[in-house]
């Protein structure tokens, strides 16, 4: 009799394909990733986000979201569950940091109305406007993520506007909470923009800057560029750099990541990511810099992305705690890691 | 049991039904090897109506087809986009988008026009879960795939063959028009409550 019900549903389904194409689609997609890494002092020393177990076959994360559009007003909910958008991302369920909570990870859930072609506003927790790489997988080339990324904001929670002058201007405006949080606890405390321009086809840059409560209780300000060009229609090259300052003197950094990718065919593409971050001097310190060279590839069949990765970081500084096999602190570490992404 | 053998064959007519699509269904190319979709049409509708209604056609389609330029007085140019849509049942999600040009030509007693230099442009989901185009340059719809993205790609080759082929009917009903084409509006069902 269930088997009946269910076939009965089924049958329902494909004969009301026709109809619904009438209408604005649900849009259902998301990402489910995992990853194997071998580090060559066989232990995880490189601690940036992501692809951090030691070998170890590990999950990534399951990524769920939905999209509806009927007229002028749309919605985006996305859910994250598994390590990379549990525990490893901020924050959980419960609204705070905690290794140890098994939850899920809300990364966008937001309502968005447009006003006109030119002018719309979206209010709700969004992914952040900063950076170059996301925590989703599937918007990231390397697998590892920088030590830039790994530095956040990742979410704003806040309500933003966004004024298209044109195809090659915009820009946004929006007030935010704190950044990485679902509720402000101290009321609504940063205000941040963005300008893109966009000044031959292909060249797109985001001038972005924050100010306000970061996640660590300060009150920050970061600036930041991304910027992309596809130079032909085989070689693209990226720039992240950003600095942030912490009006107390408790945090900052200043970093920048290039990113060159060469595409050898549609489905077969190698890239490198070549970082250099500064860890200012908190009250008159020295500085620490870390500097990493990434080399990944991507080779895509279908929904499946392989990502294979060889990745080398410097720290002479000592500022990462690296060891050598023997347990000996060491100033370089380096990776290799095999991740498989399918996005649908 | 009836119901489920009936709605297994069901199924395999549909499977068989979409199988066969492709091989049958894909545009065919030019003489530099660009797919292109081509007609000529007779007509009795005098030389300047004609060249009125494709201008004011090209205009008028906002969202599928942008006005260009006019080569001379009776030839006409525009650019179009397709948005092509991976879809299941009711669900789905747009996974790339399709650039292409419209010429029209006009005649004394005829017209032609054709759709050709289709690009694919991969659609990726951005930071914001909206999907956005991955790159400006395409990869022309002629361009072998490879083993890894065949089946993708040729489902790539079938939607612009609809797609082209359901414009061009839509065109050649407006050239046909003597008034601008409007679409019937539904009919409303009244619900009376006499019993």
């Amino acid at each position: 009799m269930k088997i009946k019900s269910l076939l009965s549903l089924l049958a329902l389904g494909l004969g009301t394909t026709a109809y619904a194409q009438d209408a604005t689609p649900l849009q259902i997609s998301g990402s489910v990733d995992t990853y194997y890494k071998y580090d060559f002092s066989k232990t995880g020393n490189i601690k940036t986000y992501f692809a951090n177990e030691q070998n170890s076959v590990s999950l990534g994360m399951i990524d769920l979201a939905l999209k509806k559009t009927t007229g002028k007003a749309s919605f985006v909910g996305e859910l994250s569950f598994g390590p990379r958008g549990q525990a490893q991302s901020i924050p959980n369920a419960a609204g705070a940091y905690d290794e140890t909570e098994n939850s899920f990870h809300i990364q966008n859930l937001y309502v968005n109305y447009a006003f006109s072609d030119k002018f719309s506003m979206a209010a709700g927790y969004m992914g952040t406007f900063v950076g170059y790489e996301v925590i989703s997988p599937v918007g990231n080339f390397n697998y590892s993520t920088s030590y830039l990324f790994g530095s956040g904001p990742f979410q704003n929670a806040g309500i933003k506007g966004t004024y298209a002058f044109s195809d090659k201007v915009s820009l946004m405006l929006g007030l935010f909470n704190e950044w990485n949080q679902y509720s402000a606890s101290r009321g609504v405390s940063s205000v941040g923009g963005q300008l893109m321009i966009s000044p031959v086809k292909g060249w797109t840059a985001y001038i972005n800057g924050l100010h306000g409560l970061d996640a660590y209780g300060n009150y920050s300000t970061i600036i930041d560029l991304t910027t992309a060009y596809q130079i032909t229609d085989k070689f693209k090259l990226g720039l992240n750099a950003a600095d942030l300052s912490a009006g107390d003197d408790k945090f900052g950094y200043t970093g920048v990541a290039l990113y060159p990718q060469y595409a050898f065919t549609p489905a077969v593409s190698l890239g490198l990511r070549g970082e250099y971050f500064n860890y200012k001097g908190v009250s008159g310190a020295a500085d620490a810099s870390v500097a990493a060279i990434t080399f990944s590839g991507n080779i895509k069949a279908g929904g499946l992305t392989f990502i294979p990765e060889v990745r080398f970081d410097s720290d002479k500084d000592l500022s990462q705690g690296f060891v050598k096999s023997s347990l000996a602190p060491s100033k370089t570490a380096s990776q290799f890691s095999l991740a498989a992404v399918y996005a649908f | 049991m009836k119901f489920v053998s009936s709605f297994i064959c069901l199924l395999c007519l549909v499977g068989l039904a979409k199988a066969q699509k492709p091989a049958e269904s894909i545009l065919p190319v030019d003489e530099h090897g660009k797919f292109i979709y081509y007609e000529v049409v007779n007509t009795k509708i005098p030389k300047d109506s004609l060249k009125i209604r494709a201008v004011g056609y090209l205009k008028k389609q906002n969202k599928e087809l942008k006005y260009k330029s006019a080569q001379g007085d009776t030839a006409f140019v525009a650019s179009g986009k397709i948005i092509i849509n991976k879809t299941l049942l009711v669900v789905g999600h747009p996974s790339g988008e399709v650039l292409f040009d419209f010429q029209v030509e006009i005649r004394d007693g005829k017209y032609r026009f054709w759709l050709t230099d289709f690009n694919f442009i991969p659609y990726q989901r951005d930071r914001y879960g909206n999907f956005v185009a991955s790159t400006s340059i395409g990869t022309p719809l002629e361009n072998e795939p490879g083993k890894l993205n065949n089946s993708q790609w040729k489902e790539y080759q079938v939607q612009t063959t609809q797609y082209a082929k359901e414009l061009a009917a839509k065109f050649k009903v407006y050239m046909a028009s003597k008034a601008p084409v409007i679409a019937p509006s539904k009919e409303k069902t009244v619900v009376k409550k006499e019993w």
